[in-house]
Formats: C-alpha cells, structure tokens, sequence
C-alpha cells in the first residue's frame, strides 16, 4: 500500500509531524522535483520525501549541499517543473548565491524554499532569522503556526510561486517542524510531466545587460505578490478593541492561547500574518488606523515591526508600536511570556508564578552514543597529541567529542571549516592542527578546502570520520555510502581516490578501532608537514544496526581482577559502562560491542551477546 | 471540535526509552476522542541519551509548554522529572517512574542523583496529586522494557484528570500499533493502571 502522504484522498484526516504536513502539502501541488540537504529541524521533510519516493511521482535528491540542492532545483523549474528545496537556517547561507540571483532569473515551474529556523538554538550553532534573506532577495513568504497551516502553506505557497514565477519562502520554527496535529487532505492530482525548457536569454542569462530588466521585472512581482497578500486568507484581523497585536508564524499560536487564557480576547484587535512578505500595506495600514497601541509579537528580530514601523511613519501616524522593547529579540517565546506582555501593555497584572526552587542536578549532555567509531578516532588522537596540537571540529556527530574526556573540538565555523580555518590558523600560527570533518560534510565542501589547502600549501593534519552515513541528522545518504534505508547507492565515491585527486600524497586509511594501527599513522602523519588525510573508517553501530540489520556478536564485560582504577571510565566515557562497588562494569543492553575498551584496559573481556 | 477544558502534559525522558512514541500514541488517542489536539517535542543534538521533552496540549493551539503552564507531569526518569518540574503548575499531576537511567557524569561516578526521597519532596512542594511506579520493571513484567512507558500512559488515563479513560488508550493502541507489539503494550497498559490503583 502507498503511503497515506500520497493518496488522492481529500478529506481524510491524519496526526502528522509539521514536517511531514509539508511533504503532503507538495504532493497536493502537484510536486515534481525536491533538493535538499539534511538539517534539523528540516531533516524529517526530505527524509519523508525519501521514504516515499519509491511510490511517489517526483524526482527526489539529496544534494552534497545546500548550495547545489537550490542550483538543482532552479535548474528544475526553469524546465517547468514545480520544485522545492529544503535546508535548515544556516543552510541557506550556503544557498544565498544562487538564491539571490534565482530570485532575478525567476521559478517558471514554481519554486519553494524551506527554512527551517531554530529560535532557541536546538540544535545549531546560531538563531538567525532568515526572514530577513527574503528582504534582502525579494520573496514572497509564507509562515505557518499549525500542521493544518504547514501542509496548506506549502500546497499554496507552491502554486503562488508558480503563478508568478516567483521563488518563495516557507519559513518554519523548529516548534512548527516538530509540532504534530490534525491534518484534513486536500485532492492529490497527478502533476503529469514539467513542460520543458523554453530559450529566452534575456529573462535567464543574468548578463549585466539582463539584470537590470530583471531586477525591474522583480520589483514588479512584488507588488503583484502585494497585492496576493491583501487578499490571502492568512492575513486576517480578529477581535476589537483599541488595543492591537501584530503577529506571525509560530507566535500567533502563542497570542491565541495567550488571550484565552487572560480572558482578554474581546478586549484587543488581532492582525496575523501568515502571509508576511511583502506586506499587505493596505490592511496594515487600516489596522494601525483602528488601534492605537500596537504589539508586535514575532521570535527573533523585529522584521514585522520595523516594516510596520515604516508603514506608520510613512503616513504620519503616532500610535505606538511595541516589540522588542518589552519581548525578547533572541531565543523562543511561551504563551505566558506573551501573556505578561500583553498585560502588561493593558496594565493588568502578571501571571502569578511558582516560587519552588530546585537544587543543581546531573546534566544529561549529549554524548557520542556507546560504540560510536569516533570515541576511537578520538581517543587515539588525544593520546598521540594531547594538549599539543589544536583540534578543528566541523558540523556532525563528532563535534560531541568536545566535551571531556576526549576534548577534540576547539573551534568551529560552520559546515566544512574544519579544513580552511584549520588551515588558516596554522598560517598564522605555526600551530600544530588536527582537523576532523565527517564524510557527509567532506561532500558538503571540504572538497574545496582540501583543494585550497594544497594550492595554499597550509599544515594540516586531516582527519576524516568516514562513519558511512550522516548520522547526526538521521542517516541520511551521502556520495560514498554503499546502502541506503530504500535500497543500493549505485555511485558510492570513495574518498581516499577523490583526496589523492585533489593531490594530498599523504593519505592513510584506518579501522579506528584498531587502537594500534590509528595511533602508528597519527603519530607517522603527525611528523609530516603539508596536507596529510588519515581516512577513520567505521560504519555508526546505529546505522549498522538499522541499515545491514548487523549487530556486533559481543559485548564487553568487566573481569572480577577489575583494580578500579577506572581509565576506561574517565578516558573513554563509553555511555555502556558504569562504575559499581569500586569496580568498573557494562552494560550489555547499551553496548555495542565495538571492542575499544578492551585495548584500553586488560581487565574487559569480551563475550557472546546475551550470554 | 468540541469546546474542551485546556490540559497541556509535559512529558520528559531519555533519549532512546521510547518518549516520542508515547506522545504520539497519546496524542493519538485524544484526536480518536474527538478533540483539538497539538503536541510538540524537543530533543536537540543527543543522538541517544540526552533530555528528550514533547509535549501533548488539549483544547489550545501552541504546541509548547512554558515554565508553570503543565496541568501534567509524565516523567519517563525520576531524574529528569524532578529537572521539569518548574513546568509543572501547582497543584498539576505528576505520574513519574522511579528508576533511574544515570547520566554518563553519575555512572562514571564523579556526581550523584537526587534519591527518590528528594524527589519526592521536590515534588511536594509542587503538587499533592502525584503518582509514582517502577516502569522499567512494568514494562519488563509485560514483556518488553519500552512499554513501560506505556504503562505511564495507562495510569494517567486513570487517574481521572484527562477527558477519556484507559479505553480510549486501548483502542489506540489497537489502531495505531503494528500487530507484534499490541499484546505486550496491551498488557503493559493493563499492569499500568493496576499499578496506579495499587
Ligand atoms: S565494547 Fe566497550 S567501548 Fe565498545 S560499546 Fe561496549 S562498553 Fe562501550
Ligand atoms: S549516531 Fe552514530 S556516529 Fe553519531 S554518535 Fe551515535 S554512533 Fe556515533
């Protein structure tokens, strides 16, 4: 049976993950080619497009990065076919070459990109709003708050795009990517085959000539999109009162609950907008004229506010306009937050609130997971070079292994910076570098920082975490892995050939957990100088597990001679094992029988799983 | 929908006991009864064995629950439920396990957690209504240790405090679980609300 996100069953309602609402909300469109590259929180929309494709009528990939996920899709709608590529926030940093001159060259077919923010920082390495990218570009976005509102949203968003050529964003929270609710389906046509390309130079060759009656033909369609937003049913004023809110995306569930709670919802006029760029000057313009306070309840920067803030000055109006004054411009908001703002601006008083007070607990930081074949990798580079060398890390897994005992992350840019900014430190330094990137993010573009790195002759020691997969975002597919949950890579790329292409001449492949040999090529490449790549290669156990259906046939356990002496505890800091009555012991449920620990101390043994 | 009385649980645990699915379940079965439902849920880099916290909300729309605003309080982890508790409002509902899943700091012996009796105390202060039970061994009892949760879930649903009973959550259970697992995690719920009335 096809999956349910598939099936052209209008009316049928289902509990989805927002995520996955948007997947349903492209097949609704007509959806025919998706890009992406994984990234949480927008992992679950590609991997679900994954999932399915063997039944779905699209063209899916995942891409080596974000940059060619949208070079690939704009490729796409250009043909005509109706597209979508997606990423997390940082992601489109990557893409914002493209994206820029995409929204000139225009999406024929119909183009949408999903953002994926991550207000509160989740799981990223910072907060920022891409909202502001759709400024800077010029694009439509759409924000929605629900599941219902995110499959809606991306069926609309994507019909929008294409009826004015315009690439749009769809710009998610990670609340909204992970919240679940009740979806009713709409019809789920046959999107039937893109019309193909159409030769026009003058609207797809961005020659300087070119650009600048595109930049005008943009202008034009965003006024066009204007007028979309006066109308569009996301944009809707609710209440009464002299009292306003403004708001958008995940907020306006939060304002909502905010006002019943307090019992205030007849007392102010709401205005919300799902449907936030361009803005729908008109109907912004009578709602300041209504009220006359306003409070701009948005996460993350005053984008609404200060574009309301233009709106009023523009007219001369006087009201005041409120937002990041009195709520937060970084991390998440909760209803009762906007509840004390709200009371606040109406002079009421605030939520009473628990005073209980809790001692410091054990934190529960994420580690590498038992038998993770980074802890090897690790290990083996602490003891070869301590305190001595300085670790670069990158965007993975193995960015975990900065915390003690192992301490190998010491900086971190962002995806593939291990390689360059190792590099650069070295320059300045003389410093002794150790860089470790993953496989995925060797694909993604440490490529181009090997290849720099040989041009520009740095010192680096390159560590490659080959654990055949991308495991951090959820096992995603990459060039060189062999298998996939759907199936065989039939062009699995093999790294040791591509580094020896770029000209490294110094290249080593190891088991990291062979102790002995990882330590002897450390310590060999570690005396060179010039570009040298020590390749760990090792399959993620959980991967293994879910992929080949392959468990390790043993465990460790710890021999009564234990001395307590505990190395393997405070050095290797495995998750299976635990110290009782003195002695170090395992946990055979959790461990994964990678066998490291028993080169680490004679007093683990090895036996049969479960006996 | 109809109009119903708001109830936002909180729900926390360990990465990799089974948390999402329990939420999920439950949100399920709410849906089945009817009603607006939202859940959410939050489980930033760990990979397996860091905080994971979801969300189910009755009745509202936001699918996140803020610092005084949880009616109930599931903790999967003694530890972790004492970590959540300013979500909690006073006198909310707390059903919590007592077994503990150690964090690495307290395996490796450089940190302790708090003893049930703190735990319990700390939850005192909070609420009256408070239920507590073994769901590891439950869940070992019905057959496989992950359907402890689901025991949790049974106990809350008799508690009386939701709008629907342990029925709703056995018919979920039936519509929603692939065929292998039903027996054991029916089972588990039956031992959960047993433990409940114990
Ligand atoms: S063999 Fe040792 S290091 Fe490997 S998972 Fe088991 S306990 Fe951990
Ligand atoms: S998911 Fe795989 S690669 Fe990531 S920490 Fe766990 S074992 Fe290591």
């Amino acid at each position: 049976m096809a999956n349910p996100l598939l099936g052209d069953t209008p009316g049928d309602t289902h509990l989805l993950l927002g995520n996955e609402a948007i997947v349903r909300g492209a097949v609704e469109a007509g959806i025919q080619v998706v890009t992406c590259y994984p990234g949480t929180p927008s992992s679950e929309v590609p991997d679900t497009f994954y999932r399915i494709s063997p039944d779905g009528k699209y063209y899916f990939e995942y891409s080596v990065n974000e940059k060619v996920a949208l070079e690939v899709a704009g490729g796409a709608t250009l043909a005509g076919a109706m597209s979508m590529c997606t990423m997390k926030h940082v992601g489109v940093n990557v893409a914002a070459d493209p994206l820029m001159t995409l929204c000139y060259v225009g999406a024929p077919g119909g183009l949408m990109l999903l953002s994926a923010d991550d207000p509160g920082c989740h799981s990223s390495q910072n907060e920022q709003d891409n909202r502001i990218y759709a400024r800077l570009g010029g694009m439509p976005v759409l924000e929605p708050a629900s599941a219902q509102e995110a499959k809606d949203m991306a069926r609309d968003g994507l019909l929008l795009s294409r009826k004015h050529g315009a690439p749009l964003l769809l710009r998610t929270t990670t609340r909204v990517n992970h919240l679940r609710g009740p979806v009713e389906f709409g019809p789920a046509p046959d999107p039937g085959k893109p019309e193909g390309f159409k030769r026009n130079p003058p609207h797809f060759v961005p020659i300087p000539a070119f650009s600048r009656p595109m930049h005008v033909r943009l202008m034009e369609r965003m006024e066009a999109l204007r007028e979309e937003a006066e109308n569009s049913p996301y944009n809707t004023v609710t209440g009464n009162g002299k009292y306003g809110i403004v708001c958008s995306g995940i907020s306006r569930a939060y304002v909502a609950d905010a006002l019943d709670n307090a019992g205030l919802a007849d007392k102010v006029t709401v205005l919300e907008l799902g449907f936030s760029n361009p803005l729908p000057e008109n109907k912004c313009l009578a709602f300041l004229q209504s009220v006359d306070t306003v409070l701009v309840v948005e996460e993350l920067e005053p984008v609404v506010e200060n574009d309301l803030r233009v709106l009023a000055q523009k007219h001369g109006l006087s009201l005041d306009i409120k937002g990041k004054d009195v709520l937060p411009r970084n991390g998440e908001f909760d209803v009762t937050m906007v509840e004390n703002a709200i009371r606040e601006g109406l002079g009421e008083a605030p939520v009473p609130t628990c005073e209980c007070s809790l001692p410091e607990l054990p934190g529960r930081p994420p580690n590498l997971c038992a038998g993770c074949p980074h802890r090897g990798t690790y290990y083996a580079a602490r003891k070869v070079f301590g305190d001595d060398a300085v670790y670069s890390s990158d965007i993975g897994c193995y960015t975990l292994g900065l915390l003690p005992p192992l301490q190998t992350a010491d900086f971190l840019l962002c995806m593939g910076s291990s390689i360059s900014a190792g590099g650069g430190l070295a320059k300045a330094s003389g410093q002794k570098v150790v860089a470790f990137i993953g496989d995925s993010t060797f694909f993604h573009s440490g490529l181009t920082g090997v290849a720099n790195a040989v041009f520009n002759a740095h010192d680096v020691l390159i560590v490659i975490l080959d654990n055949r997969t991308t495991a951090m975002t959820g096992h995603q597919p990459n060039p060189g892995v062999d298998k996939t949950v759907i199936g065989d890579n039939d062009h699995p790329l093999d790294i040791e050939s591509a580094v020896r292409g770029l000209g490294v001449t110094e290249v080593r492949t190891v088991n990291p957990f062979n102790q002995k040999k990882t330590m002897a090529a450390m310590e060999e490449l570690g005396t060179m100088s010039g570009v040298r790549v020590l390749i760990a290669k090792e399959p993620c156990p959980l991967y293994t597990r879910r992929v080949y259906k392959k468990v390790a046939p043993q465990v460790a356990y710890v021999a009564e001679s234990c001395t307590g002496r505990f190395d393997c505890l405070d050095k290797l800091a495995c998750p299976a094992m635990f110290k009782e009555g003195g002695k170090a012991a395992v946990n055979p449920i959790l461990c994964n029988g990678c066998m490291l620990c028993l080169q680490v101390c004679g007093h683990i043994k090895a036996k049969k799983r479960g006996s | 929908m109809p109009d119903t009385k708001k109830i936002r649980i909180f729900m926390t645990g360990v990465g990799g006991q089974g948390t999402l699915t329990a939420t999920t379940l439950l949100a399920k079965t709410a849906l089945s009864q009817g009603l607006t439902v939202t859940s959410g849920e939050i489980h930033g880099m760990a990979q397996r064995g860091g905080v994971v916290e979801s969300t189910v909300l009755i009745g509202c729309k936001s699918p996140k629950i803020g610092i005084g605003e949880a009616d109930i309080l599931l903790g999967f982890e003694p530890m972790e439920t004492m970590r959540a508790l300013p979500y909690l409002r006073q006198g909310g509902l707390v059903v919590s396990s007592t077994e503990y899943m150690p964090p690495l700091s307290v395996a490796m012996g450089k940190q302790e957690c708090p003893t049930i009796d703190d735990i319990k105390k700390a939850v005192a202060t909070c609420t009256s209504k408070v239920y507590f039970m073994a769901n590891q061994s439950i869940g070992l009892e019905a057959g496989a240790v992950q359907s402890g949760n689901i025991a949790m879930l049974g106990a809350l649903c008799a508690a009386g405090e939701l709008p629907f009973g342990p029925e709703a959550l056995e018919a979920a259970i039936k519509a929603n679980l692939p065929a292998k697992i039903q027996a054991v995690n029916l089972k588990a719920l039956e031992l959960g609300v047993k433990a409940l009335n114990s």
